[in-house]
């Protein structure tokens, strides 16, 4: 076998790796405990950074060995005037952090060491991270340390917003999952272009733009409509934001108050008082009492002790707020036997303008004829049933419950969260039916709502005497609230 | 003959094309010695790559036995200075059309053409691989992928309404691409998804409605729109209104299977040419041994009656071998007039007629040709006649900045290469046309073919000569690859076929103990930094349990936060 070539065998390349691993080992130890020597010694010294460097180029995430660079950094740095040889300091630093992310580009060590070494040098160049992470970017369009990061340099650099949208086009463009890229459009979009209009809840940013936006996040759903970041980003496209802080009920007799709101807020003595309708105070309504016990809750409530407050109950009568996150100051009361109260049933459908409702309408419409060809696509079925709701929840009321339907037999993972959803509705579309109905607001009967498997909307039901409900959701997990509105009675 | 060659060998390769250069590697890489010649002074044959000046000296002379028919034609003047001249005195008579396209025609005559000529990589027999295809797996398998290197095809186009656009290959080019509305974006994925999966289930429906029908009529069937079908037939699966429902749906899997791997489309053209291929295969060859020597004539090849051992006479000298591999042309006439029995010696069949332009502007819309263009494929059909159209930019190091090359390959028939490639060329170099590519030079000619029947007359199990094929109309190198691993079965009935070369690194010299770690294969900086801590390491207490732990955590913490972080 002369002058022929010997392959090792896998046996001697394991044997060697393990050679190879024992002695890297030693070096790794030996170093870690130069390390910690000479830091009990508080030598920071150019040594110090050599053998920290060491160790972190081959594994970037050992916060103790950065915080020691760090401190070797402001050591070697306090004595030095000259402005030029400190930046090279600092310069030195960035360079290493570089190779390092190079060889783990998801090292938050890395990344933060260098937000830290640019804030501490005495010259930053902002431009070139951006470029740099632009070609990290390329490398991986995915990674979200990049994209914070980019987030934070461009903030510094003062890179147009625009160039900003276009680099990330560019990257959807390239890849569609993503949703890093998605998010920072989501963030640019409604700097870029205001919504100026007065639809209520307000829109994410201009209806041109938002058009243009639903028909490419449309485009990614018919290429894949199995990818889920571009639907994410249609939710938030359309919308699907916080109920804003509002009033949703109020009762009141001579005896006892409720009042309750969308969202949790802390009531102070001065917030609500009633008065009639020439304007004189009848009562500054103090003590409330949160229903939970908690100090910020949705409902609220208070005993008035026979302070007769409504002296003449055909007399109009009017509910001044004083709360700074509620735009309503003054709402009218009507009157229900010996009691006045409100009622403003749960966000019915959003307020459109004709431009979006036409766009929404398209979009649903190009959603049912994807649904032709995949009848079994979760995503497409649930932004169809949530397009529906937000054109007209009364109008699909039952094809978008339907759907939901069907969405529990295709996604039998989230069954659930579909009848959860499907509850929601139903409830929805239930407390608005019983403003108009004759025991309303006394009584409250949703016995017969099969497919109510949660109540979602406890603060709408406080105004009700009596609330009639199901023996499923006498089992209810939140049974401790839901019991609490049932025992309130006026 | 002045160097001293050994006078015996296992097997002597003659003809460094790539079926031959595919035989030789194989048979030096199970150790089996290889002589290796070649009557040209080029590597490559019919497969080689030529400068621009080579090549027009190869067609001036009239090409040689396996490249005939030549004709070419330069569609620029002489030299710049004329060019300029002529234009203004007797624009009339020039064919030029348009200022736009003067101008570029402009920037290029004869002689500036030739100037760059080493920058030119001219095909005779241009490929495209696919990523996942049978070339790239054997390159990646024996680790002769490490001599070459590749361009992803930037642009898989097809011809709709008269206008050249881009196939949609991948899921981002679906999502970005205008041609299709968004109703047809789902129909064509979800068509490909469908093929992807097609044939995971053995019971599957349309295996059986469709047996023995067309892929056309499958494809009508899924009701897809005109222009998706039109993407799927010709750029896709790229077949014909005959081809049978499997192997369009074979061709598809094939096309949708090397996607996602190297680039944008599923295809890789080799950087420089495909005449480096054979080259790579030849490289692998020498590293284990085989001697290679280029520009050698065979004078004669005699055979042992009673031992089958060929004696090769090679310029006078005589050498011994065991077996001979010969591309078709390269048997010396002296052997073929006793007409021994040869596997594999063929009729002349399946030629090539083929043609190369040189053009100053790229074919098709800008958005093909973003960023200067690259490498795009598009795949012509005349009647019942297709033909390849590769167009190569300076990207691919085929030639100069400047300047586009296409080649456009379709089987011969007729010994007229320009009259079986006017149908096509007229659809792409139209002179009517405004946006047609502007031609600076043209030539044809044809790449004779000889191919293997399957039962070749007069040869016993025996035999010693074999015969390679010459170049398959065929996108990829399959056929050819298969065609030479046929030989290699032929000649080594039980041995492996390129198997995976060592890296260097690998490889033990001689007398090294194979498990001895020196401290010099440490990288420098970790080798230094051990020797200068050893001795303050000494002093500390350092149990190998612990050490272990703590070399985990080196190695893979870094692993760990990656997949977190993910």
């Amino acid at each position: 076998m002369h002058g022929r070539l010997k392959v090792r065998t896998t046996e001697e390349e394991r044997e060697r790796k393990k050679k190879e691993q024992t002695l890297k080992v030693k070096a790794y130890r030996a170093a870690m405990a130069k390390i910690q020597e000479k830091r009990r010694l508080q030598q920071l010294d150019d040594e110090m950074l050599v053998l920290t460097s060491q160790i972190l180029l081959r594994n970037p995430d050992v916060s103790t060995l950065w915080n020691i660079r760090r401190e070797c950094v402001e050591q070697k740095s306090l004595n030095i005037d000259d402005v030029d040889q400190r930046q090279a300091i600092y310069d030195t630093e960035l360079n290493f952090s570089e190779q390092c992310l190079l060889v783990n580009p998801k090292s938050y060590n890395g990344w933060h060491h260098r937000c830290w070494t640019l804030e501490h040098s005495p010259t930053a160049n902002w431009e070139r991270e951006v470029m740099l992470c632009s070609k990290y970017l390329k490398m991986d369009e995915r990674n979200f340390h990049t994209w914070d990061y980019r987030r934070y340099v461009v903030e510094k650099a003062r890179t147009s917003k625009q160039n900003e949208l276009d680099f990330c086009t560019e990257k959807i463009k390239a890849n569609f999952s993503n949703y890093s890229s998605w998010h920072h459009r989501s963030l640019l979009l409604p700097q870029l272009y205001p919504y100026e209009g007065d639809a209520q809840p307000k829109r994410a940013m201009n209806e041109e733009k938002l058009k243009e936006e639903l028909e490419m996040v449309l485009t990614a759903a018919f290429t894949d409509p199995n990818d889920s970041s571009a639907w994410f980003y249609q939710r938030w496209l359309l919308g699907y934001s916080r109920q804003e802080l509002d009033v949703c009920a109020f009762r009141c007799d001579n005896n006892r108050a409720v009042l309750s709101f969308t969202n949790p807020i802390i009531l102070t003595e001065e917030d609500v008082v009633i008065t009639d309708s020439k304007g004189n105070i009848k009562k500054k309504i103090t003590n409330w009492k949160s229903i939970n016990g908690a100090k910020s809750d949705t409902t609220w409530f208070c005993s008035l002790n026979g302070d007769k407050v409504l002296e003449h109950i055909n007399d109009q009568y009017l509910l001044e707020l004083h709360i700074t996150d509620i735009n309503v100051k003054q709402i009218t009361l009507k009157t229900y036997k010996q009691s006045v109260y409100f009622f403003k049933p749960p966000n019915q459908s959003f307020t459109f303008t004709e431009n979006v409702l036409n766009e929404l309408q398209t979009q649903l419409e190009s959603c049912e004829s994807l649904l032709e060809y995949e009848p079994d696509s979760k995503w497409t079925l649930l932004t169809s049933a949530l397009l529906m709701r937000a054109i007209g929840s009364q109008k699909y009321h039952d094809k978008s419950l339907k759907y939901l339907g069907k969405l529990e037999k295709v996604d039998i993972l989230r069954e659930n969260y579909y009848r959860d959803m499907a509850s929601k509705w139903i409830l929805e579309k239930y407390l608005l039916d019983w403003t108009s109905s004759e025991d309303f607001p006394g009584k409250l009967d949703l016995r017969n709502e099969e497919h109510l498997n949660a109540i979602f909307y406890p603060q709408y039901l406080c105004i009700a005497d009596i609330v009639l409900v199901s023996e499923k959701l006498n089992h209810y997990s939140d049974k401790k609230q839901l019991q609490g509105f049932i025992a309130f009675k006026l | 003959m002045s160097d001293d060659l050994p006078d015996k060998f296992d097997l002597i390769v003659i003809g460094t094309g790539f079926p031959e250069s595919c035989v030789a590697a194989a048979a030096s890489r199970i150790g089996k010695t290889v002589l290796h010649i070649d009557p040209n002074e080029y590597y490559g044959g019919v497969w080689a790559s030529f400068n621009l000046e080579s090549f027009c000296a190869l067609l001036e002379q009239g090409g040689n036995k396996e490249l005939r028919n030549a004709s070419q034609k330069w569609h620029v003047a002489e030299t710049l200075k004329v060019a300029e001249a002529e234009s203004d005195t007797v624009a009339g008579e020039t064919n030029i059309k348009t200022d736009a396209a003067k101008q570029n025609v402009l920037d290029w005559s004869r002689e500036t053409l030739l100037q760059q000529s080493r920058r030119f990589n001219l095909d005779l027999s241009p490929k495209i691989l696919y990523s996942a295809g049978r070339l790239v797996q054997l390159l990646v398998s024996s680790n002769i992928c490490r001599y070459a290197e590749f361009r992803a095809v930037d642009h898989v186009c097809t011809r709709f309404q008269n206008n050249i656009i881009n196939v949609p290959c991948s899921r981002s080019d679906v999502f970005n691409t205008k041609d299709l509305n968004i109703v047809e974006k789902r129909l064509l994925m979800k068509f490909l998804t469908l093929c992807m999966t097609y044939g995971e289930d053995k019971t599957d429906e349309d295996a059986l409605q469709f047996r023995g029908k067309t892929f056309r009529e499958y494809l009508q069937e899924q009701k897809v729109t005109e222009k998706i079908s039109i993407c799927v037939m010709q750029a896709i699966a790229m077949c014909n209104d005959d081809t049978s429902f499997e192997e369009g749906m074979a061709r598809t899997q094939q096309f949708l299977n090397s996607l996602g791997r190297y680039g944008n489309t599923p295809f890789l053209f080799p950087m420089y040419g495909c005449g480096e291929i054979p080259q790579c295969f030849c490289r692998l060859c020498a590293v284990f041994g085989g001697i290679y020597c280029l520009k050698r004539q065979i004078d004669d090849i005699n055979i042992e009656a009673d031992t089958n051992i060929a004696s090769v006479v090679l310029e006078g000298k005589t050498i011994k071998a065991q077996h001979v591999v010969s591309a078709p042309g390269h048997l010396p006439n002296a052997f073929l007039q006793r007409n021994v029995g040869v596997y594999g010696q063929a009729e002349l069949v399946n030629s090539l007629s083929r043609g190369i332009f040189l053009s100053a502007t790229p074919l098709g819309s800008e958005e093909l040709n973003s960023g200067g263009g690259g490498v795009n494929l598009l795949r012509l059909l005349a009647g019942t006649q297709e033909a390849i159209l590769i167009q190569l930019s300076h990207f691919s190091g085929t030639c100069p900045k400047g300047v586009f090359l296409f080649h456009i390959t379709t089987t011969a028939q007729s010994d007229q290469p320009a009259q079986d490639l006017a149908p096509f060329v007229s659809q792409v170099f139209n002179p009517d046309d405004e946006n047609a590519p502007k031609l600076l030079y043209s030539a044809y000619f044809t790449i004779m073919g000889r191919e293997r029947t399957s039962a070749t007359p007069n040869v016993d199990v025996s035999t010693t000569i074999f015969c390679t094929s010459t170049p398959y109309y065929e996108l990829d190198y399959d056929k050819s690859i298969i065609s030479a691993r046929e030989i290699f079965a032929k000649l080594y009935a039980d041995a492996e076929f390129l198997p995976r070369a060592p890296d260097p690194e690998e490889i033990v010299i001689e007398g090294e103990d194979p498990r001895a770690l020196s401290e010099n294969s440490l990288p420098d900086d970790l080798r230094e930094q051990l020797r200068e801590l050893e001795n303050s390491a000494e002093n500390m207490d350092i149990e190998d349990t612990d050490a272990a732990q703590a070399g985990e955590c080196t190695q893979e913490d870094a692993e760990t936060q990656n997949m977190d972080a993910d």
